[in-house]
């Protein structure tokens, strides 16, 4: 645009002798043109930083509250009658107890404590009372007894979870407006919550659980974490890690440095370029086939995970590599073979360590866009509803578990809006480790470039 | 012209280092080089001469096959380095290139310190024993590439912050520490100040007491200044090989005439 003459005006190849100090028409249109440019830079610019200053103002309005909880601290008398019918504390035992037993201490509890308070609200049915608290709190009791049997017939100072739109009133997601029509909460259940909560008996805190906990129902979005989620995207990370680095790198240097340039490296170099470009999905139709229908690799395992996210980061650690080997200028190769250096020598001791940063800005991308992949996990099953934590690795890899971006797509299709903030929540995590890595990289690159 | 060169290499049979027969380059269809002979002496400067394009890198790089690095390069015909062929299927080129260093147009040290540079070649190739040694090796290298006191309070610098002439030198001692027998130079001082040309110059003139050296110019200057032999190529023809005196003075092809009198370049 700039460089294009300009038509001239007036008499051709004569230039007026005008002053310096005033611009002449000529002057002033190349500069006209370049402030445009500059300003359509600074446009861009500034969109693209609006659009990024909005999202993530949303996410962290929306997902910014998955890390605070509201509990209700209560005593509980963990009743022997019912819990150890046998009275032996034997865990084999009382595991024959179901939360529905746990349930009735909780529900005791509760209408005990909240009787003593001589509350008067009219209408508070005793149902409205026991709704209160989570669904899943009876299981997280039994849990814990289960864990330490010694504390039954003991009354217990308990935190527990509290009903996920109680938690939403404090949150402001639910108002006495929206519980007049809502099934789920009365607005009877929202001034006992008020009630509560002056008295210090209803606190919101850190919500340590949302990074630990598996996913929960439907019905109990106050319980539901990402433990499972962050598990299964650490051990795919690890699988990527372990096989698409070195294989890509490999495969980049045999590349540049080694193989001959013929039809069959030109066919491969195409074939590397096009498989960038191939929709992510694909990857796991391929996935699908190959590790589950043919390998016979179990479902939702993060291995199958971490195997098509290796064919998918593949090429762009290719990519980013080779380009990194090719900026090396070959001045340098000259050097080390013109010592009487072997290729492979000049190529290690040289190449690669001036490729460095390169390989690795290159292949922490590479990480990072995996770590956000959903679509083909969609397809080998990462989507289940996974509550038990994988083993450890190696043998947990083979265990089903879920992925970070997968359990955000997952929450967002549920109805209850508690799970829009879960989901929200879990991105916030999800981008936080993209900066971490992010930031890893611009290391990285720092170390190990030459400063010479 | 092939009478020339079999009268030089009659008058001194035993000195020769290098002989090369009907070489042939191709760059894939290019005749890049046309049936080159020449007979290479030991402990002399050879000026290889000619205008741009002519073919005096590609000769010099197939004496250290260097040539083998390029895919679409084919060598034929027979150099022999102390009568032994270097193209011979049992000889590995990476052996021939400790033998025969090479110097290049631009200088490009390696982007590590000072010393490092000097003593990567005697460590890939095992010269010393130890760290004294080498070090040994570090210095003498550098004093022969007269850049010792330049350079002796610094050596963990880098090497690429030295000046261009400096580098050059540096280039010079990196070839030179890993004993080689002969050494090429490709333009070795076209990228620097005439400061700089005339110390590498002097260099060149030092290092023929222990080597072999083949030094490509663009500048008949310089192949007058520190050439004893000087071979004229054109259009990937060896036209003629001589002592320097005798190219410059007496020239027996029209074509060397007409370059040394600056008609063709
Ligand atoms: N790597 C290469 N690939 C193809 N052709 C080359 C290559 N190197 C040199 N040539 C060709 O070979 C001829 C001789 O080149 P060169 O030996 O570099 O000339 P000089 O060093 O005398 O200037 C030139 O015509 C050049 O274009
Ligand atoms: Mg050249």
């Amino acid at each position: 645009m700039t460089d294009m003459p300009l038509p001239q005006t007036g008499r051709a190849g004569a230039r007026t002798k005008g002053s310096l100090l005033q611009a002449d028409s000529r002057t002033r249109r190349r500069n006209a043109a370049e402030k445009r440019f500059r300003a359509y830079g600074v446009t861009a610019i500034a969109i693209a930083i609006l659009a990024l200053v909005f999202l993530l103002t949303t996410i962290i309005r929306d997902g910014a509250s998955a890390f605070r909880q509201t509990y209700l601290s209560i005593p509980v008398t963990l009743d022997a009658e019912i819990l150890d019918p046998q009275g032996n504390r034997d865990v084999a035992e009382m595991s024959r107890v179901l939360t529905l037993g746990y349930g009735r201490v909780l529900d005791a509890a509760l209408d005990r404590s909240i009787g003593s308070l001589e509350l008067n609200i009219p209408g508070l049915s005793e149902g409205d009372v026991d709704g209160i608290v989570s669904r899943e709190a009876s299981a997280q009791l039994r849990q814990r007894v289960l864990n330490d049997p010694e504390l039954v017939g003991q009354t217990v100072e308990l935190n527990v979870l509290v009903n996920g739109r109680i938690d939403g009133y404090f949150k402001g997601r639910v108002t006495m407006a929206s519980a007049e029509r809502d099934s789920n909460v009365s607005p009877q259940q929202l001034l006992l919550a008020d009630a509560l909560a002056e008295r210090g008996l209803l606190v919101t805190r850190f919500n340590r659980e949302f990074i630990t906990n598996p996913d929960a129902s439907d019905q109990r979005p106050e319980a539901a974490g990402i433990g499972v989620a962050i598990i299964g995207s650490v051990y795919m990370m690890l699988v990527v890690l372990f096989l698409a680095v070195p294989i890509g790198v490999a495969a980049s240097i045999y590349l540049e440095e080694f193989a001959p340039k013929n039809r069959i490296t030109d066919i491969i170099e195409v074939n590397i370029s096009n498989l960038a470009a191939v929709p992510s999905i694909v990857f796991g139709i391929l996935g699908l086939a190959v590790f589950i229908n043919f390998a016979g690799l179990p479902q939702s395992a993060p291995i199958v995970g971490g195997l098509v996210l290796t064919l998918m980061t593949l090429p762009t650690i290719i990519i980013a590599t080779r380009a990194a080997l090719k900026a090396v200028p070959p001045s340098i190769r000259d050097a080390a073979l013109g010592v009487g250096a072997s290729k492979m020598q000049s190529v290690f001791h040289h190449v690669l360590p001036l490729a460095m940063p390169g390989i690795l800005t290159g292949t922490i991308i590479g990480l990072a866009q995996a770590l956000g992949e959903t679509a083909p996990l969609l397809l080998i099953g990462m989507v289940a509803f996974v509550r038990e934590y994988p083993g450890g690795p190696p043998e947990g890899l083979f265990d089903p578990a879920s992925a970070l971006p997968v359990q955000v797509y997952n929450w967002t299709q549920r109805s209850d809006p508690a799970f829009v903030e879960r989901a929200s929540g879990a991105i916030i995590v999800l981008l936080i480790f993209l900066l971490c890595m992010n930031l890893l990289a611009v290391y990285l690159r720092r170390r190990f470039e030459r400063r010479w | 012209m092939y009478d020339t060169t079999r009268t030089e290499s009659a008058v001194s049979q035993q000195d020769i280092k290098i002989s090369a027969r009907n070489v042939q380059v191709y760059y894939g269809d290019k005749h890049a080089l046309k049936d080159v002979n020449v007979d290479i002496q030991d402990k002399t400067v050879t000026a290889f001469i000619g205008p741009s394009g002519c073919g005096k890198s590609t000769f010099l790089r197939c004496i250290n096959r260097m040539n083998d690095t390029i895919d679409i390069a084919s060598v034929k015909g027979e150099i022999r380095l102390d009568g032994e062929d270097i193209y011979d299927r049992r000889v590995d080129p990476v052996q021939l290139r400790a033998k025969v260093g090479m110097v290049f147009q631009k200088p490009n040290p390696f982007p590590k310190s000072i010393y490092d540079n000097v003593a990567y070649g005697p460590r890939i190739h095992g010269l010393s024993r130890n760290k004294a040694e080498l070090d040994e090796i570090v210095e003498k290298s550098l004093r022969g590439a007269a850049l010792w006191n330049e350079v002796k309070d610094r050596l963990a610098e880098p090497g690429t912050g030295l000046s261009g002439g400096q580098q050059q030198r540096l280039c010079i001692a990196r070839a030179v520490a890993t004993a080689p027998e002969v050494l090429l130079m490709d333009e070795p001082c076209s990228a620097l100040d005439p400061i700089a040309t005339g110390q590498v110059e002097e260099l060149i003139d030092q290092l023929r007491e222990q080597f072999s050296v083949v030094i490509v110019t663009h500048s008949m200057q310089q192949a007058a200044r520190v050439s004893q032999k000087t071979a004229f190529f054109h259009l990937g023809n060896l036209v003629e090989y001589g002592a320097t005196d005798d190219i410059f003075t007496k020239p027996q092809d029209s074509r060397t005439e007409a370059y040394i009198s600056g008609r063709i370049g």
